[in-house]
């Protein structure tokens, strides 16, 4: 518990290194390992946002791939349907699976343990089953491709049609969510999270609105996981149904496991181990998903609090 | 219509009477275990796999509906003695844990039997009139079949003293181990039961769909409504439960597309499970 409390010394410098050096990294390697990183990246920020509602609130999810997708597809429909500029199409990724996240949120967390994972469970197939049916607006499994050109901010002017500013564009937005992240479970709005993830009763008994408290963090997490879409979008300039599919919420489960549930370092670092697994392992066998499934699997049964847990125990 | 309608509902009592028995073994691994078992569909699945390797090796239908469902349940003991033991008192981490073993097999089962859906030779060809169409015998065997297994469950969970043992322990395990129950052997046949039960149905099915590794999918879907709208814990419920749902789809594809059944029985399944968390069936 202290953990959570402990404002490490270390955070700032290293911090500033690590951001240093993802600035650095695209003048060192190529196209093809630019995009990689730009993806990493998106993934990041999936899976720290569901680690915010599994790792800090207690609520596992399978639904997040609904938010993840309807993200994508806020950003993609806006410009391809109604021709929004991608500004405000990437500032609807980010509103619109809050709207839809503060609906489902609203019936699912009236449920707890296991009636909570099947009901967002559940929506997450709605959500599929319509977006692979109504192919007039998605595109169904064949997707859209996104027109993307150069879009300005105040002075600047972003060409997203170059890898590398769409690389700089999501390590600013995934960098600010992650301070932003970090910032809120240090806060006191973060203690009542962990608190209920530790004794909803108890959480209840002091006299915190609990299903209040769960919305919030469902609500900020849906968001978060639909800007993560939305980024998605421009990097691959394509969305499609199977953004919607629920296996989308077992990689935020497998990266978050894997690195260590209940700190942002954790899925951060999972993600970044994993995709590079699978990316080796992609020369050697068609589709990773056994290696993968047998990694979390392995991870649960040995070590539940993930890397950053072992590293944990073992600083003690 | 009239003749559409019946070959509609007979479908939907087959299938229904085939989802009962996958739902049946999931809701006794929860009723038991306490474990929503992620990888129940990959059970279904490997049944109809291993039954097909059978039928191409030895020929024989019948066989592989007997050896199909020992060798997947020798599977599901080798799971929950390897893997689910230690974690079977924390509900999350077990749906991690079956999670991770789902995907892991699925992409097994891709890597060595093929992503080609196959059919297996159907071992009774022959097709009744009805009204002005045919239906085939098979699936009424198929059914029969279903109906003894389920019979025989009854029997042995109400007549045997295994079967009350399974019931002591989901009522008052501290009582059950108090009164020299094993309860870790009990934990571990549910298991193995609920896993043949799987296979058994994913046999059953193979003569009426294409054999194919994802197949395990979106019957585990299925079958987690069955349980919630039956009822969890309440096996009754979830027969009762598979049969009305399955003739619902059955039904209402003649009117409206599966997918907007789909998402019809989906939103239902929501309203189940916010006003009735125990079941539309349960106490």
């Amino acid at each position: 518990m202290l953990v959570y409390e402990k404002k490490s010394m270390f955070f700032i410098p290293v911090f500033a290194l690590v951001f240093l050096t993802m600035i650095a990294l695209p003048f060192f390697v190529d196209l093809f390992y630019q995009t990689f990183l730009t993806e990493v990246l998106v993934w990041v920020l999936f899976a720290i946002s569901f680690d915010l509602i599994f790792g800090y609130t207690g609520l596992l999810s399978f639904g997040q791939a609904l938010f993840f997708g309807l993200g994508a597809y806020a950003f993609s429909i806006s410009i391809v349907k109604f021709g929004i500029g991608p500004g405000t199409a990437f500032l609807l990724s980010l509103l619109i699976p809050m709207l839809f996240s503060w609906f489902v949120g609203f019936f699912s967390v009236k449920l707890t343990g296991i009636h909570f994972v099947i009901i967002t469970l559940i929506f997450a197939l709605m959500g599929s089953t319509i977006g692979e049916t109504w192919t007039g607006l998605t595109g169904g499994a064949d997707g859209m491709t996104i027109p993307l050109s150069t879009v300005s901010i105040g002075p600047l002017s972003l060409n997203l049609m170059d890898i590398k500013t769409v690389y700089y564009l999501v390590l600013v937005v995934v960098t600010l969510a992650y301070l932003f992240l970090r910032r809120m479970v240090q806060s006191p709005l973060g203690k009542i999270f962990i608190s209920i993830r530790e004794n909803e009763d108890r959480a209840r008994l002091i006299g915190y609105n609990v299903q209040h408290y769960k919305l919030l963090a469902f609500i900020i997490a849906g968001g978060l996981s639909g800007l993560a879409g939305g980024l998605y979008g421009i990097t691959l300039k394509y969305a499609s149904a199977n953004f919607l599919h629920w296996g989308i919420s077992g990689h935020a489960v497998v990266y978050t496991i894997v690195g260590g549930m209940g700190t942002l370092l954790g899925p951060v670092l999972g993600t970044a181990i994993i995709m590079s697994l699978e990316h080796y392992l992609v020369n050697y066998m068609q589709g990773t998903d056994l290696v993968i499934g047998l990694v979390l699997v392995f991870m649960v049964l040995t070590a539940p609090k993930g890397l950053v847990g072992l590293f944990q125990r073992k600083g003690k | 219509m009239i003749s559409n309608l019946s070959v509609a509902i007979l479908n939907g009592v087959v299938w229904g009477l085939i989802m009962a028995l996958i739902a049946l073994g999931l809701n006794m691994i929860f009723g038991l275990l306490h474990i929503i078992n992620m990888a129940h569909g990959i059970l279904y699945m490997l049944g109809a796999v291993v039954a097909w390797y059978l039928i191409e090796w030895t020929g024989n239908f019948w066989l592989s509906l007997v050896i199909a469902p020992i060798i997947v349940g020798g599977i599901g003991m080798a799971i929950e003695r390897g893997l689910l033991r230690t974690i079977e008192d924390k509900p999350l981490i077990t749906i991690i844990c079956t999670f991770g073993i789902m995907m892991a097999a699925q992409h097994l089962v891709f890597m060595t039997f093929g992503g080609t859906p196959r059919r297996i030779p159907i071992p009774i060809t022959y097709r009744f009139p009805l009204f002005n169409l045919e239906y085939p015998l098979m699936r009424i065997v198929i059914a029969a079949i279903s109906v003894g297994v389920m019979i025989g469950l009854w029997f042995f969970l109400n007549r045997t003293k295994y079967g009350l043992w399974m019931r002591a322990v989901v009522q008052d395990r501290e009582m059950a181990i108090g009164l020299g129950i094993p309860v870790n052997k009990v934990y571990m046949w549910t298991f193995v039961l609920g896993s043949g039960l799987a296979a058994f149905s994913g046999v059953l099915a193979a003569p009426i769909v294409y054999v194919d590794f994802m197949m395990g999918r979106e019957i585990l879907i299925m079958a987690f409504i069955i349980v919630i709208v039956g009822g969890m814990g309440n096996l009754e419920g979830s027969v009762i439960a598979a049969i009305i749902i399955s003739l619902i789809q059955g039904i209402g594809s003649l009117f409206v597309p599966p997918a907007v059944a789909t998402v019809f029985s989906l939103a239902f399944m929501v309203i189940v499970l916010l006003f009735r968390p125990q079941g539309l069936f349960g106490e």
